[in-house]
């Protein structure tokens, strides 16, 4: 059997109070480990340590208790760091402050410049990130005046042309609106089910978790419920304890059940449609 | 805010676009000093006229680089009219109070914005005709000969391509600020000096917070695209010397002897 590319064992991170000793805040005892070419989705509520697990996993924090591997690295080394940091592709929230450059091409380029890559590679890999993207046209132009969708796109170009394994989104959707958040998940699933690279999507949006290999619920720096999106949100109480809006189809299967109906818990318009037309 | 031209690149493909940041730069400063040594009405003249057959080889339009004069003229006013009043030669044409005029002043201040206009106009053709990280790579490139006395000429031209490449979010930025606070009745364009500067403090605030959290975002997305994760830093955009930088540089030489005739007077012929 291959070995997991993620594979978090017991991590506790605790950030420290202002006296030095650990706050409350960070996480705790996670454990769980993700496949080669998997989708999982990470959520949870503002606070519920979800970036902090994110920088977890890229190495900018080690684990004061258990270990983090990726691909079998552990971060704790400090020789592995910028290894680890190439394999794990991270994009952040705000796309205004992710661009080094004014170019698109040279801002994608920064990254393999960083890693030492030849010259003629690192033309090819910018070349070839920006058409898997969908922002080849772009390349000579300047990001200030791309939408936000864009810009995230860009984000991730100049993160896959490191050709990292894994790609992490920390809720990189959420400052866009509902047609750049479709675009950026678009090509992130497109990206995942075509070039086999991992996707880590961090968000408090439910609805995007739907198409995931696998879903984790974040709450308190704990790690409250896991499994397909579908186990995920017929579990009412830990939805509720993570404070996390059902998607409307989910949210009404619920109530039609509290009510008596017999219905199966749906995840999307369609399936909710079928099971009322079921029901008679 | 918007108006803001220089610094910002205007993409195209002259043969000004396509020269060599170095040999733009060293151009520049050749043109800069020329302007300087500058006396007699024909070195103007010369130097208005490479100015504008480098603007319209550049393919800028006119619009765009009279925008980077508007930027500036209200330091051009202040120079002229300081030294039209405290410049006092040649014959009196105009007085009152403490306040003459005199040709040798008018003449001078002329002289004095022609210079800061065919400054401004240069520089900014320079940003204009290049792109903020070749104009990195040129100056790096430049400077490499300071990596002996340990000076840390690459962090340094990063420094600056991410300073000119956050020109356009920090005038959004400001103004953004300045219309939130305008709804909630501030006043920027009333009163003297003093408390148009003290409006503008309820605008500083915000933007340096701003500032420094943009920073430190920034900071971090730099980090996980492994800055620094080796010395031997590689660049996809080698600099490349081609036959266009031989014919610029020998244009600019030739225009800087031309100066310095002119200047020396050598050209007994006018
Ligand atoms: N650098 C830090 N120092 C101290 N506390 C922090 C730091 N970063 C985050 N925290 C705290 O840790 C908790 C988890 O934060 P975070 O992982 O950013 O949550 P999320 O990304 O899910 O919103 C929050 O309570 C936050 O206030
Ligand atoms: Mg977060």
């Amino acid at each position: 059997m291959k070995n997991p590319i993620v594979d978090v064992i017991d991590a506790t991170y605790k950030y420290k109070n202002h006296d030095g000793n650990d706050s409350e805040n960070g996480v705790t005892d996670l454990t769980f480990s993700i496949d080669e070419g998997e989708f999982v989705v990470l959520l949870g509520h503002n606070g519920s340590g979800k970036s902090t697990l994110a920088k977890l996993l890229n190495g900018f924090l080690v684990p004061s208790k258990g270990k983090v591997f990726i691909d079998g690295n552990d971060t704790a080394d400090e020789k592995l760091c910028y290894v680890i940091r190439s394999d794990v592709g991270m994009v952040f929230q705000n796309p205004d402050n992710q661009t080094v450059a004014s170019i698109i091409e040279d801002d994608v380029a920064f990254g393999p410049e960083n890693l030492g890559v030849p010259p003629e590679e690192i033309r090819q890999r910018v070349d070839r990130a920006l058409k898997t993207v969908g922002m080849y046209e772009y390349k000579d132009r300047t990001p200030y005046k791309l939408s936000g969708g864009q810009k995230q796109r860009v984000a991730i170009a100049a993160v896959l042309a490191m050709q990292p394994k894994i790609l992490i989104l920390d809720e990189s959707t959420a400052m866009l609106d509902p047609e750049g958040r479709k675009e950026v998940l678009d090509t992130v699933k497109s990206l995942n089910k075509e070039n086999v690279v991992t996707v880590i999507l961090i968000t408090h949006y439910m609805d995007e978790a739907l198409d995931a290999d696998k879903a984790f619920v974040l709450s308190r720096g704990k790690i409250i419920k896991r499994g397909t999106p579908k186990e995920v949100f017929s579990d009412a109480e830990a939805v509720k304890e993570a404070k996390l809006e059902l998607p409307v189809a989910t949210a009404v299967s619920e109530e039609l059940r509290k009510a008596g109906f017999d219905i199966k818990p749906t995840l999307t318009d369609e399936e909710l449609a079928e099971e009322i037309c079921r029901l008679k | 805010m918007r108006d803001v031209a220089f610094g910002q690149y205007y993409p195209s493909n002259s043969v000004l676009h396509k020269a060599d940041p170095r040999t733009k730069l060293i151009a520049g400063i050749v043109y800069i000093v020329a302007v300087f040594l500058c006396d007699s009405y024909w070195s103007y003249l010369a130097c208005f006229s490479f100015l504008l057959i480098a603007c319209l080889v550049s393919k800028v339009p006119l619009k765009s680089i009279l925008k980077s004069i508007k930027a500036v003229l209200f330091v051009v006013l202040i120079t002229v009219i300081i030294n039209v009043f405290c410049y006092k030669t040649g014959t009196v044409l105009w007085s009152w109070w403490i306040l003459t005029v005199t040709d040798g002043g008018l003449i001078f201040a002329s002289k004095m914005a022609m210079r800061l206009i065919f400054l401004v106009v240069s520089t900014s053709l320079i940003t204009f005709t290049t792109t903020p990280v070749t104009l990195t790579d040129g100056l790096e490139s430049l400077l490499t000969p300071l990596k002996w006395i340990k000076f840390p000429v690459h962090d340094v031209a990063i420094i600056m391509s991410i300073a000119l490449r956050f020109i356009p979010s920090f005038t959004e930025e400001i103004d953004k600020i300045m219309m939130a606070q305008k709804a909630r009745g501030a006043c920027f364009d009333n009163g003297n000096i003093f408390k148009r500067a003290k409006a503008l403090l309820p605008v500083l605030i915000p933007l340096f917070v701003s500032a420094f959290r943009r920073a430190d975002e920034l900071a971090m997305a730099m980090d996980a695209r492994c800055y620094n994760a080796t010395d031997k830093r590689t660049k996809m955009k080698r600099l490349k010397f081609a036959w266009r930088d031989l014919f610029l540089a020998l244009a600019t030489a030739v225009f800087l002897a031309l100066i310095i005739m002119l200047k020396c007077g050598f050209f007994g012929l006018l």
